[in-house]
């Protein structure tokens, strides 16, 4: 017990001192940050799991939005409300679903990937090397990743959340044969701009919970090669743990517990 | 394990779709093997067993009851605007029993589970343990990958359940003590419109997602080299290639599913 409280406490104390080193990461290692930021988004091309950050989003939002149509549509249908499938898409993808796929996937390939890194550098002693040389690690290698991902996580998202909605439009008008002009009707009376802001900051919220969580783990790895491993397996599971509960409380926070239909004239 | 001679002008990704092609059918004919000449490695499997119910349980808990919640408010401010609330307790359960918990079980498996079996393979594999293996004369894939896969199938069923439940209480206490539905139509549209298919489908899905999340981490965990860096690189590949193919096979379940039980 006392052992969890002091590593929440050790973890805790990381992330204030990862954002209190925002300005002097950017006012030293712009640099550094501009080729993370190429790095992460096109990614290294490594084999299956590579065409980049980019890549991986785009595919994991088409495949789970066109889910929500199959699904939403069936569900929808047996009901006899399938013409409201537009507003589900503008709902469910906007608000929950895609910032959770993003959430996911970022911590997927991004977070684990810094973990990776990281932790290899704390096997091979190069960060005790960085800090030998007086250049303090913390600001020059986590900060700088923070910074990057939350940039990169801007275009992704909005990648990402561009498929999950085409996706579902897919699946419902062209697979389904809904009428097209009935689903733009339902989905932009439902969809008012700011939620895609909103949308928008709760990616960027996760992004910067997921990276600041790898980066830790990373960061103190220890025990030779499986301990790189075995990091980034106990990163992973914190990060989803995180991105759920701080979704939830998003969404509470954006749109209230007694959430209504913009659109459908007032609610409850 | 590496790319065969005569491959090195075909794409990367090519040659690696095919050898994962491949060693999927070696799993598959060494499942078939020990299973048949009785040298199942029943102790691995146990111990893989435990180990996976010891790390994912807690977590998959921990991420079913915001999910349940979010559920409960999305469902229960559509049903809300159409007039259809005491349906909300159908719509919960098909979501949360068919989608939510085996995919929330598939996440854990790959990313929690999974990422731990690869480091642990990759490790072995670094540290030359794994040729030392095959040089006595022991099949790897027999000793050390089917009783993995084994057990992340079992464990993703016990789990799937589990998380079923956890997730059905979250949305049920969330609209009954917040959103203002009464109980018994929460619970009475909901054993109306749930049927035994759905929960026998969940367990399908949870079992497909635990083959393949598992299968690709020990693949990935059994091809690693070059030291912590390597190790690193192959759990964040297995983990971003399992969650791409989970969620690609449950489209794909669900479609099969939707066609096989007819409009």
């Amino acid at each position: 017990m006392i052992k969890m409280l002091a590593e929440t406490g050790r973890q805790f104390t990381f992330y204030v001192k990862v954002i209190a080193a925002v300005p002097r990461s950017l006012v030293r290692y712009w640099r550094h940050i501009v080729r993370l930021i190429a790095e992460v988004s096109f990614g290294s091309a490594t084999l299956l799991a590579g065409g980049g950050t980019i890549g991986v989003v785009f595919a994991m939002s088409f495949v789970s939005g066109s889910q929500i149509g199959l699904e939403g549509f069936r569900g929808l249908d047996l009901v006899s409300l399938s013409p409201l499938s537009g507003s589900m898409s503008a709902l469910v993808n906007t608000r929950e679903l895609a910032p959770i796929v993003a959430g996911l996937t970022l911590a997927a390939k991004v977070g684990t990937g810094f973990t990776a890194q990281l932790g290899a550098m704390r096997i091979s002693e190069e960060i005790d090397a960085l800090d030998a040389m007086s250049i303090r690690s913390l600001p020059f290698l986590v900060t700088t990743r923070m910074i990057a991902a939350f940039f990169t996580v801007i275009p992704l998202y909005l990648v990402g959340l561009f498929a999950s909605y085409v996706a579902t439009r897919l699946v419902v008008v062209d697979l389904n044969g809904q009428s097209g002009g009935n689903y733009d009707y339902y989905f932009s009376l439902v969809l008012p701009p700011q939620d895609v802001l909103f949308s928008l900051l709760k990616a960027l919220v996760l992004a910067m919970v997921v990276t600041m969580v790898h980066c830790y783990y990373g960061y103190t790895a220890t025990g030779g090669p499986e301990g790189v491993g075995r990091a980034a397996g106990r990163a992973l599971r914190t990060s989803i743990v995180l991105i759920m509960i701080v979704d939830v409380l998003l969404t509470f926070a954006f749109w209230g517990i007694h959430q209504e239909l913009p659109g459908t004239g007032g609610g409850r | 394990m590496a790319a065969p001679a005569g491959t090195r002008r075909l794409p990367p990704a090519v040659v690696e779709i095919g050898v994962l092609f491949g060693f999927a059918v070696d799993t598959g004919i060494a499942a078939w093997r020990s299973i048949t000449r009785g040298r199942f490695a029943w102790r691995e499997c146990v111990g893989q067993m435990w180990f996976l119910a010891g790390v994912c349980t807690v977590p998959a808990i921990l991420v079913m009851i915001p999910f349940g919640v979010v559920v409960a408010v999305e469902v229960g401010s559509l049903t809300g605007q159409i007039g259809a609330q005491s349906y909300s307790g159908a719509v919960v359960a098909l979501l949360i029993v068919g989608q939510a918990a085996p995919l929330v079980c598939a996440v854990m498996i790959a990313g929690v589970g999974g990422s731990a079996m690869c480091a642990d393979l990759g490790a072995r594999n670094i540290r030359e343990e794994v040729d030392a293996l095959e040089v006595m004369g022991i099949s790897t894939l027999e000793r050390l990958v089917v009783p993995r896969i084994v057990a992340a199938v079992l464990i993703t069923m016990l789990l799937d359940s589990l998380v079923m439940a956890i997730g059905i209480g979250a949305s049920f206490a969330f609209q009954v003590l917040v959103q203002d539905v009464t109980a018994g139509s929460f619970l009475g549209t909901m054993t109306d419109f749930a049927h035994l298919s759905d929960f026998i489908l969940s367990q399908v899905k949870a079992a497909a997602f635990a083959v393949l999340a598992a299968g690709v981490c020990c693949f990935k965990g059994l091809t690693a080299k070059g030291g912590p860096a390597g190790v690193g690189n192959a759990v964040n590949e297995a983990v971003v290639l399992a969650f791409f193919l989970v969620f690609l096979a449950n489209v794909g379940i669900g479609e099969v599913y939707a066609l096989g039980s007819g409009p």
